[in-house]
């Protein structure tokens, strides 16, 4: 997030797009509420209808995938009427003229026809946006799992900086983060082309300052991706695989493809706290500490470091995972040894991450935490990213021309399907569904189907449907819902008996993100034969 | 009579709850809102409030696992990491270091993470390096 | 050392307690915390708030798995209200819990009284306008018509995200099974939760119970004004029944378990034949 929670309470408008804000980020939703109930206004534009969006002052559910045909709508609609920020865009952007050259063919009314969403509608988002700032822009995994992520996010930048959104209290691009330190694993280097802080691995300097430090000749080759390492492990160039506290068995796109890509492995090790799918085809399974049971810290989604401590002793003979890291290290010869603990461990980190961790320390940490950039001792941290400028200077207007997801609903396959996660489960379900008080709330799988649809197949509420893509079949139980459009299915994703992603397109990609494109796949559907 | 209580944050979302952990005897009770954390101000959303539950799950990792013949047999740590060291060695010596992949973990600590690059990077030699940010 | 560390660290070391209850500031932070023999030496970090813990529903875990425990704490009107309902319903035993008496946040709207509520914040227009403002008086409520009224609530139930928040903090939720989570009185895995049916689910079982405490509301991610609900329940037993809840003479009417029921029939009697 360029900006933090507290500050969303201060914006006069906050638009929400490809977030389930009450049912994923709950206490992100708080921060809305209140905003809504001091009088800011709240638009909501989501595929499904919502939560939030039925609290919304506008609502909007644009057809999936065309997430950037409705912000190229909106900022035609804007700078048409002249609400955009000249001032701002003189001072502290660059290539507006392309921008407005792209987005000009983009009229309320085509727009509507790629969306669905009524011309007014886009008329009426693209006025409050840009007349009740400061605005705060909120995205989540439904603006980034598709072929078009970048451009999506890139989208919302341009509407962002068009109306003098970034760097302002109360406005900026606020993605919302998924996992509990999915940020903190992209500031640590967990990526194969950066380091720590985003150094990259192509920079001799870099290089060199990491090698020194850490007393080994290191590549500068960039690495492989999730997506591209399944790709290598079926043609066998990647021959061991070192998953750690990840269940890409369920969370990674196109099931049985993985399942082939796992078996050709010679060495799958998994570091996990039980056992997962992913585990249960591994070679070696190693079990890891708890949240409860270790010291360490977190960077929340408002890149706030905080501390984590101690509760309880592991369970059985599990280690935290910077201790197995180090038995490992040393067994393969590079002795690894952190007698001063996960404080020694962040200070050696600190020191080589100048620009955003290097002022932070457990002592100034406290309770609170920190939020980076926070290069020095005395730097306070920072609240709000880029107030004198962006990070590469000038804030950059990308023209982005609207394309289809990978796959549209055709004959053979005539219903879109989405997926994604529902309140009371995380993710692969390896943490929630064996907690007594989160399964009571939903023991099973669904798929959730439009009562027009359900209608015309003759689906009742709880009867088994089958849906098939190009990549697999699968079987849920229906629920039937307006929260999905007419031709639109929702499959949540944390039940791996009835797993979402033997039906997602492992193909479909991001062509630089390579993030796969979950949230859009073309299904057909029929009520399953009783058995 | 040993009551505890621990601040933490909660590993669910990206949000970053603060919360306390109520420990009794060693035992994990029960997890509560931290009422002057400034994230949360004293809130929790049913994931959160519930954060105990998994960590006190009979069905937890408490053993290395080691696969022979098609089954699981528990091992000791020693045993666990020499193998592990042994079989990554014998794949870096036949097909070099990027043939290992890493994927480290948005569950992890910032610590974690970090000594989980310096792994594969110092001590395997690649940058096959990646986690779940895109799923 | 205050005379309140002082009293503490003298209950301990003459063994009137086992363990006191009361807070501890960490890095700026007053986080509960239970003082015993063994550090005698942390009484002099004792503080009385000014965050406000269930402290009396802490005393409840250690008196379920050490029912000999003798234990102290600090108490607010609010804790011992709870700590009279708790006992009442054998939650705790006579006289297990020894309480040291705390002022409130002072306010000059009452000087003894408990602390978020008395100078709420005020609730902003839009919420004045669709919703219920926290800091209203019954009679206010009530004065509202009938279908605004509806509407107002079910604004604000429309934003709960099934936190279960309101019962996990309520010091006097003790049951072992809730009713919030019978499936076939509230469906399940959808939000918002059924409504209304699970916030009055909720507050028909805070009759004769609720302490107006109001660590609900403090804990409510949807800053929904819980309390209201409650104090009408509790206007509506003391109609009834005139009876007053959390000061813990007698058992409250609805107490059914035990060989029989004890509900008077008397008080209801009289009210249909008003």
């Amino acid at each position: 997030m360029t900006n933090s929670f507290d500050d969303l309470e201060t914006a006069g408008c906050i638009f929400v797009i490809g977030s389930n804000t009450t049912a994923c980020h709950p206490l992100i939703a708080t921060r809305i509420y209140r905003a809504k109930e001091r009088g800011a206004r709240v638009i909501v534009a989501d595929p499904r209808r919502t939560q939030l969006g039925d609290l919304a002052d506008l609502s909007v559910h644009h057809r999936l995938g065309s997430d950037v045909a409705l912000l190229n709508g909106m900022m035609h609609w804007i700078i048409e009427n002249g609400w955009h920020d000249q001032d701002y865009i003189a001072a502290r952007t660059e290539g507006f003229e392309a921008l407005a050259a792209t987005v000009a063919g983009y009229s309320p009314q085509r727009v509507q026809a790629i969306t669905g969403v009524p011309a007014d509608d886009i008329k009426k988002m693209a006025e409050l946006y840009a007349t009740c700032g400061p605005a705060a822009l909120l995205y989540a995994m439904g603006i980034t799992q598709h072929t078009t992520g970048v451009d999506n996010v890139k989208s919302c930048c341009n509407i962002a900086l068009l109306c003098g959104n970034v760097g302002v209290a109360g406005g900026g691009v606020n993605p919302l983060r998924g996992q509990n330190n999915v940020q903190g694993a992209c500031d640590m280097g967990g990526l194969p082309n950066v380091f720590t802080g985003y150094q990259p691995v192509s920079d001799p300097a870099v290089v060199e300052k990491f090698s020194k430090a850490w007393g080994r000749p290191l590549s500068d080759k960039p690495g492989m991706t999730i997506t591209d390492m399944i790709g290598a492990m079926l043609d066998g160039r990647l021959k061991a695989l070192y998953v750690i506290g990840e269940n890409p068995k369920l969370s990674d796109p196109d099931w049985n493809h993985l399942q082939h890509a796992l078996n050709r492995l010679d060495l799958l090790v998994v570091q996990e706290l039980f056992l997962s799918e992913t585990a249960q085809v591994a070679d070696v399974v190693l079990p890891a500490a708890s949240v409860a049971e270790k010291d360490g810290t977190f960077t929340n989604s408002e890149r706030r470091c905080s501390r984590v401590h101690k509760a309880i002793e592991p369970v059985g003979n599990a280690l935290a995972d910077w201790q197995i890291i180090c038995k490992l290290a040393t067994a393969m010869g590079y002795p690894m040894d952190y007698p001063g603990g996960p404080e020694q461990i962040f200070d050696e980190m600190a020191a080589l991450t100048p620009k955003s961790y290097a002022g932070m320390s457990y002592a100034r940490m406290g309770l609170d935490g920190l939020q980076w950039p926070c290069p020095s001792a005395d730097h306070p941290g920072t609240p709000i990213l880029h107030t004198q400028q962006c990070a590469r200077g000038l804030g950059k207007f990308h023209a982005i021309e609207y394309q289809d997801p990978a796959e549209m609903p055709d004959p053979d396959y005539p219903y879109f399907l989405t997926t994604g996660r529902m309140f009371a489960h995380f993710h692969t379900g390896t943490m929630t569904r064996i907690s007594a008080h989160l399964d009571a709330e939903q023991r099973t799988g669904y798929v959730t189907i439009h009562p027009d649809d359900a209608r015309r197949l003759d689906i009742a509420e709880g009867d088994l449907v089958a849906i098939t893509s190009r990549r697999g079949q699968m079987e849920a139980p229906a629920r039937i819902s307006t929260n999905v459009p007419p031709g639109n299915l929702f499959l949540p994703i944390h039940f791996g008996e009835n797993p979402a992603n033997m039906l997602t397109n492992a193909d479909a990609f991001d062509p630089l993100a390579k993030i796969p494109e979950f949230k859009v796949s073309a299904v057909r559907i029929a009520k399953a034969q009783a058995a | 009579m040993d009551l505890k209580f621990v601040p933490s944050i909660c590993s669910y979302c990206g949000t970053g709850c603060g919360v306390l952990f109520e420990v009794l005897d060693g035992e994990l009770v029960g997890t509560l809102p931290m009422k002057t954390h400034p994230v949360n101000q004293g809130k929790l959303c049913i994931k959160g409030w519930n954060l105990h539950e998994h960590i006190n799950s009979p069905l937890r990792l408490k053993h290395p696992l080691l696969k022979t013949f098609g089954r699981f047999t528990k091992v000791d740590w020693g045993k666990a990491v020499d193998v592990t060291a042994h079989r990554l060695k014998e794949v870096i010596a036949a097909h070099g270091p990027d043939s290992v992949g890493v994927l480290v973990s948005a569950k992890m600590t910032n610590e974690e993470n970090y000594l989980a690059q310096k792994f594969a990077r110092a001590v395997i030699g690649t940058n096959n390096v990646d986690h779940c940010a895109r799923l | 050392m205050t005379p309140i560390q002082q009293q503490v660290k003298n209950w301990l070391e003459e063994k009137r307690v086992d363990i006191f209850l009361a807070y501890r500031i960490l890095d700026g932070h007053p986080l509960p915390h239970a003082f015993t023999r063994e550090h005698i030496e942390e009484t002099a970090e004792l503080v009385t708030g000014p965050a406000r813990y269930s402290l009396e529903k802490f005393a409840t875990h250690i008196a379920s798995r050490y029912p000999a425990a003798r234990i102290g704490m600090v108490a607010r009107d609010c804790n011992q209200r709870a700590l009279n309902v708790l006992r009442v319903w054998n939650q705790l035993k006579d006289g297990q819990v020894e309480t040291v008496p705390v002022t409130c946040c002072p306010s000059h709207l009452h000087h003894h009284a408990d602390c978020s509520y008395l100078e709420p914040h005020p609730a902003g227009a839009v919420k004045q306008q669709l919703g219920q403002a926290p800091n209203q008086s019954l009679a206010e409520v009530e004065a509202q018509p009938a279908a605004e009224r509806l509407d107002r609530w079910l604004y604000e139930f429309q934003k709960c995200i099934k936190c279960y928040g309101c019962r996990n903090i309520c010091p006097v939720c003790f049951c072992k099974e809730c009713s919030l989570e019978h499936a076939e009185l509230i469906g399940t895995g959808h939000l918002p939760p059924d409504i209304p049916i699970f916030h009055l689910v909720r507050a028909v079982h805070m009759a004769g119970r609720c302490v107006d405490c109001g660590l609900c509301e403090d804990a409510c991610p949807a800053e929904i004004p819980l309390r209201l609900l409650y104090r009408k329940v509790n206007a509506i037993v003391k109609d009834l029944f005139d009876y007053e809840t959390g000061s813990g003479d007698t058992l409250p009417p609805f107490s059914i378990l035990g060989d029989k029921p004890t509900m008077s029939p008397m008080p209801l009697l009289a009210a249909a034949q008003e």
